[in-house]
């Protein structure tokens, strides 16, 4: 049996090539190619397998197994011991775990994923704008008056007379009823921009989101209990809250949500909301007598302030990595 | 607006808290605080004084005798304005005050003192702390001090919509609380006197340039007045709305306007030097003093009041110093109009000035409001400043403003409230808030009375009998109407996925402010979106690209001892490529930056992975392996405006998608970095978005053994590995599927300037288990092409 002795005469000779075991890896690697390369010899004798005959070939094969298991298991402990240069200490259980490279989502970011789930939920969909629009997007069709101090420049940033870094995301709302009939159920978020100094408790920029609701029976009750159920999700079922009379330009009746807070013994503002006013409407061609509306907006950093106790708004923006990773 | 619950109390009977009224008003949408913080007053008692000697060894300090309800006390006291019968806070020993300051028995240059008479500033009423707080007649020795201030100085700080002008009044806030609580109110009297000869019309001319600017202006005449100070019901009236006396004929016009909401202003008669007013718009440079001893230079935006050639007053904003009363005044002038809210808020503004009288006429005074505060007026300076009415009032009212009937119908109402409010409670809120209605089935015709110019159609309406019914009385609908939507719910749907990744990559997310210095934006050459009106240098145009926010953001955190840094940021960026809005064009990027050390070596293992070029594309080719995108195509190209150097395109389809490389060194300076190198990505989001939502299709596992080749090549040292592996992928066919390196070898035996590059080639078929006779050709063919192509020897 021919094949029994060269099995015999490659154990041999990979016991002498393989003491002492190389410890460089172009010689590791030489010698791995010599054995258990496509080419290398444990190959060779497998493909002598096949001119053995039938009878022979169980102890053929068992032999040949063997042999590649010792070549095998030969590497893999040398090997293993000649990467592995302190031994020692991956033998102590107690020592830390390897270190895995860790990101963190933003909060802003979590906050804003968490609102957008609520409202998807519930057939919202999402729509996205322009932060650089004309003064009609901005102000003009939400029935800001001309002489409204929101459209000053102690306020909005002007690029041209006629254009503004938006001060809301109900740009958008416009947009969406120029372009689409209703009924129309969205959620926009996006940056917004104030001319506002910047302190902890303000900035120049935030991130809002603002829902709008078309359809021919929408009612104040429908808006209330739209919030209530957002409230609820977002800050849990025990959460109490009022609807508190406000004003603004594009929506009549307007309120303002104020969530009870108990460790602050405070009513604390989440959001604005209320009917679409009908000449939100006008502007854009749509029928007040047929349809209505309801509309919100919150700023996304208040609510993630809220959510986590943060007490300075600026930290979202420093990017500060001992803040970043407690997210 | 400092709203007096005292006040309010005067014009409706209820038996609130104070805490109760400021809650019923916030939710009627004036959003009220309490006036006056009483935390830590609980100590604080009445006292009365009644001794006062000169302190022995003190000349500016006196020996008070306290009387505490109980004892009387020694209290030595330095203020100017200590009276003997005096009604005072006092701080016993043993108290706190505000601001932790405890109250000890003391001995003040040898003088023993018993506590402390307060001013209002050390009991948080007001900043005055030149003398002690002097407090009513009716005050009672030993009750508590927080008693006396909640039924005294009971005071709520409303915050007004702009909506709501009637609401800087006390009437009109009592008007709201009145309807709310459907309770009657009484209002004082403003009744017109009659008379038989207009002898005021003879004294006074009153005369417009343009009636459009102030539609009414009603004047009357008021001689032999004594200019004095006010009777004490008077001063404490407008102390308790936060308001200091001047004198009676100013407090009472003051007055007036807390009262009822409407301005007037008092001239001297005899200072005006003619008997004629003209009211008309400034001319460009003309020059006035107004009150406050400034002089104002106007222009055509500002209105008038003159005696027909000076100006004696800036209509509705301040008058005039020359025409001023002064305690030797006699005759007086008084003016109750209405001006054109925009003319006022203009002028105001181009001013810089925002007054008592200003606020009010820029949000809409009440044009009947003006007869009725003249009535007032006359009456008053009757009452407590010896005054003579010249009968008769002049009052053109040139251009009428009427209030037109609105219908206001149940079937609206209802949809809108998603409620059925009753009939009852609709007309009773209306005609509380001094609508006229009349009411026929479905629906009510109503005029709104005239001090609400924010009542003007149907749904000004709704809105108020949503409020007086209560936004809470409204129940949340349990039925949902909702309309199915077909479309893409959110064309960002990918955007968690792609955040997810990079985060387990372990990339930071930030958020980085899209306002920049043009020293930053500088950086790269993009023409950026500049604002007009910027915040700072530091915020005056729109980033151009995410890099300088990341850089910054890295920079901080390095100087924060936290060098080894990944992030990455989404948002758009603004270019303008064109004139005006069109030429503006906003995109979304998503970019990321490695400085530091990726992977640290450790106990477990001295290997580290440092921010590279490699280490970015690695990044990237796991992103879009992620999105099951594998055929990304990395090409280096010589110019760019990324700010990156070494940079390379991301191909997916030929389709450029973003750059790689690492960050410019033009941003050092620029921006001030202490940062060593970093790497970057920047991908096109939307494009990276679209291709993320390209759904995937299951292909068969395939059964049959892969084949591995090695080939290793000697190459000359300047040839891109990358193009080697290019070349052995095209001109492999379908069997061939997967080429990757596995080591260089650089040793003079093959050469200098040469590298042994060893190279697995993977085959498999779908179809078969491969035979050598199946590779072989293939294999020869690659070698023949490359050691052609780039004169490699296969070693």
């Amino acid at each position: 049996m021919k094949l029994k002795e060269s099995i015999e005469s490659v154990r041999n000779q990979f016991r002498t090539d393989s003491d002492p075991f190389p410890q460089d890896d172009t010689s590791l690697d030489k010698l791995r190619i010599k054995y258990l390369g496509r080419k290398g010899l444990l190959a060779g004798l497998f493909s002598g397998m096949k001119d053995v005959l039938a009878e022979d070939k169980p102890l053929a094969g068992q032999l040949l197994n063997e042999l590649k298991v010792e070549i095998n298991s030969v590497f893999d402990e040398k090997s293993n011991i000649s990467k592995n240069v302190s031994i020692k200490e991956s033998t102590d259980e107690s020592l830390p775990g390897i270190n895995i490279p860790i990101g963190h989502i933003h909060p802003l970011q979590q906050t804003l994923d968490e609102i957008k789930s609520i409202f998807l939920d519930v057939g919202f969909s999402v729509a996205y704008g322009p932060e650089i629009d004309d003064d009609f997007h901005n102000f003009g069709a939400l029935n800001f008056p001309p002489e409204h101090p929101a459209r000053d420049m102690q306020d909005t940033f002007f690029i041209d007379p006629e254009t503004v870094l938006r001060t809301h995301t109900s740009n958008v709302q416009i947009h969406l009823m120029e372009d689409q009939d209703p009924p129309l159920r969205y959620i926009v978020p996006g940056r917004v921009y104030r001319n506002e100094a910047i302190s902890f408790k303000s900035y120049c920029l935030f991130n809002q989101v603002e829902g709008i609701y078309v359809d021919k029976k929408v009612s104040f009750s429908d808006l209330k209990s739209m919030l209530e159920y957002f409230v609820k999700r977002m800050f849990g079922d025990n959460t109490k809250m009022r609807f508190r009379p406000s004003f603004f330009p594009f929506t009549e009746p307007s309120a303002e949500v104020d969530i009870w807070s108990d460790k602050r013994k405070e009513w604390l503002e989440i959001l604005g909301c209320g009917m679409v006013d009908p000449e939100v409407f006008k502007s854009v061609s749509i029928d007040s007598n047929i349809w209505h509306g309801y509309a919100f907006g919150m700023g996304v950093e208040r609510i993630c302030m809220l959510k986590y106790e943060i007490d300075d708004i600026r930290l979202f923006y420093q990017g500060d990595m001992r803040f970043l990773e407690q997210f | 607006m400092r709203i007096s619950i005292s006040w309010l109390k005067e014009f409706i009977d209820f038996s609130l808290s104070n805490e109760e009224i400021s809650d019923k008003l916030t939710m009627l949408g004036l959003e009220a605080e309490e006036g006056y913080n009483t935390s830590n007053l609980e100590d604080l008692i009445i006292g009365e004084i009644k001794d006062i000697i000169k302190h022995p060894n003190a000349d500016k300090l006196n020996l008070c005798k306290v009387y505490d309800g109980q004892n009387t006390l020694p209290v030595v006291c330095g203020a100017p304005n200590v009276e003997l019968g005096q009604k005072i806070v006092f701080a016993p020993v043993g108290s706190t005050l505000p601001g932790n300051f405890k109250i000890k028995k003391a001995k003040i240059r040898g003088e023993i003192s018993q506590g402390m008479i307060c001013s209002e500033k050390e009991v948080n009423i007001s900043d005055e702390h030149d003398g002690i707080m002097v407090l009513n007649m009716d005050a009672s020795p030993g009750d508590l001090f927080i008693d006396y201030l909640n039924n005294h100085l009971g005071a709520l700080e409303l915050d007004i919509t702009p909506n709501r002008p009637d609401c800087f009044s006390h009437l009109g806030v009592a008007r709201d609380l009145a309807a709310k609580l459907n309770i009657n109110i009484n209002t004082p009297s403003y009744d017109k006197r009659s008379f038989n000869k207009n002898i005021a019309k003879d004294m006074i001319k009153v005369s417009f340039e343009n009636p459009e600017d102030c539609p009414r202006f009603v004047a009357g005449i008021v001689k032999n007045v004594k200019v004095g100070p006010s009777p004490d019901w008077l001063r404490h009236k407008l102390e308790l709305a936060g308001q200091r006396s001047i004198n009676n004929v100013v407090d009472i016009s003051n007055f007036v306007l807390l009262e009822m909401g409407q301005p007037s202003h008092i001239f001297d008669y005899d200072k005006i030097e003619s008997k004629e007013i003209l009211i008309r718009r400034a001319t460009k440079g003309e020059k006035i003093k107004t009150l406050d001893e400034e002089s104002r230079k106007l222009t055509p935006n500002e209105l008038l009041i003159t005696n027909g050639k000076k100006p004696i007053a800036i209509a509705g904003i301040m008058g005039g110093l020359s025409t001023s009363v002064n305690d030797k005044s006699s005759t007086l002038l008084i003016e109750c109009a209405y001006f054109n809210p925009p003319v006022i808020r203009k002028g105001a503004k181009n001013l810089g000035m925002s007054t008592e009288a200003s606020k009010r006429f820029e949000r809409g005074a009440d044009p009947n409001g003006t007869e009725k505060a003249m009535w007032r007026i006359i009456q008053l300076l009757e009452d407590i400043a010896n005054g003579e009415w010249v009968p008769g009032i002049v009052d053109p009212y040139p251009k009428k403003i009427k209030q037109d009937l609105i219908k206001l119908s149940r079937l609206k109402l209802d949809i809108l409230s998603g409620c059925k409010i009753p009939d009852k409670a609709v007309k009773e809120s209306l005609v509380n808030l001094g609508c006229s209605v009349k009411q026929t089935s479905g629906e009510w015709i109503c005029t709104p009375p005239s001090w609400r110019p924010d009542l003007k159609r149907e749904i000004d309406l709704i809105e108020e009998v949503v409020r007086i019914y209560g936004y809470d009385n409204i129940p949340s609908s349990l039925n949902y109407e909702g309309i199915m939507n077909d479309q893409i719910t959110d064309p960002h749907r990918s955007l968690s996925k792609i955040i997810n990744i990079l985060t387990g990559f372990g990339f930071n997310q930030i958020f980085s402010n899209s306002l920049q210095s043009s020293r930053k934006i500088s950086a790269l050459k993009f023409n950026s979106v500049k604002m007009l009106n910027p915040l700072s240098d530091k915020m005056s145009e729109m980033r151009t690209s995410l890099f300088q926010g990341l850089l910054d953001t890295a920079n901080f955190n390095f100087k924060n001892g936290n060098p080894d840094l990944m992030l990455f940021e989404w948002g758009n960026v603004f270019e303008q490529k064109d004139k005006g809005l069109e030429g503006i064009k906003e995109k979304l990027y998503l970019s990321g930056l490695a400085h530091g050390f990726y992977i640290k070596s450790s106990v477990h293992s001295d290997e580290s992975q440092y921010a590279s070029f490699h280490l970015i594309k690695g990044v990237v080719d796991g992103l879009f392996s992620r999105l099951k995108m594998n055929n990304v195509v990395y090409d280096k190209i010589e110019d760019n405006n990324m700010g990156l150097e070494n940079a390379h395109t991301i191909k997916i389809n030929s389709e450029i998608i973003g750059y790689i490389g690492k960050l410019s060194s033009k941003f050092n300076n620029l921006l001030s970095l202490d940062i060593g190198k970093s790497y970057g990505f920047q991908l096109d989001l939307i494009q990276l978005m679209k291709l993320a939502d390209i759904e995937t299709r299951y292909k068969p596992v395939v059964v049959y053994p892969s084949m591995i080749r090695d080939l290793n090549f000697v190459l000359d040292e300047g040839i891109p590995v990358g193009e080697v592996i290019h070349t052995i992928n095209k001109n492999g066919n379908e069997i061939l599927i997967d080429v990757e390196p596995i080591s260089i070898f650089r040793d003079n035996s093959i050469g200098e300037n040469n590298k042994a590059v060893a190279i697995n080639l993977i085959f498999q078929s779908a179809k078969k288990t491969l035979e050598d006779k199946d590779v072989n050709p293939v294999i020869d063919e690659i070698i023949r092409v490359v050691s052609k192509k780039f004169s490699a020897k296969l070693r």
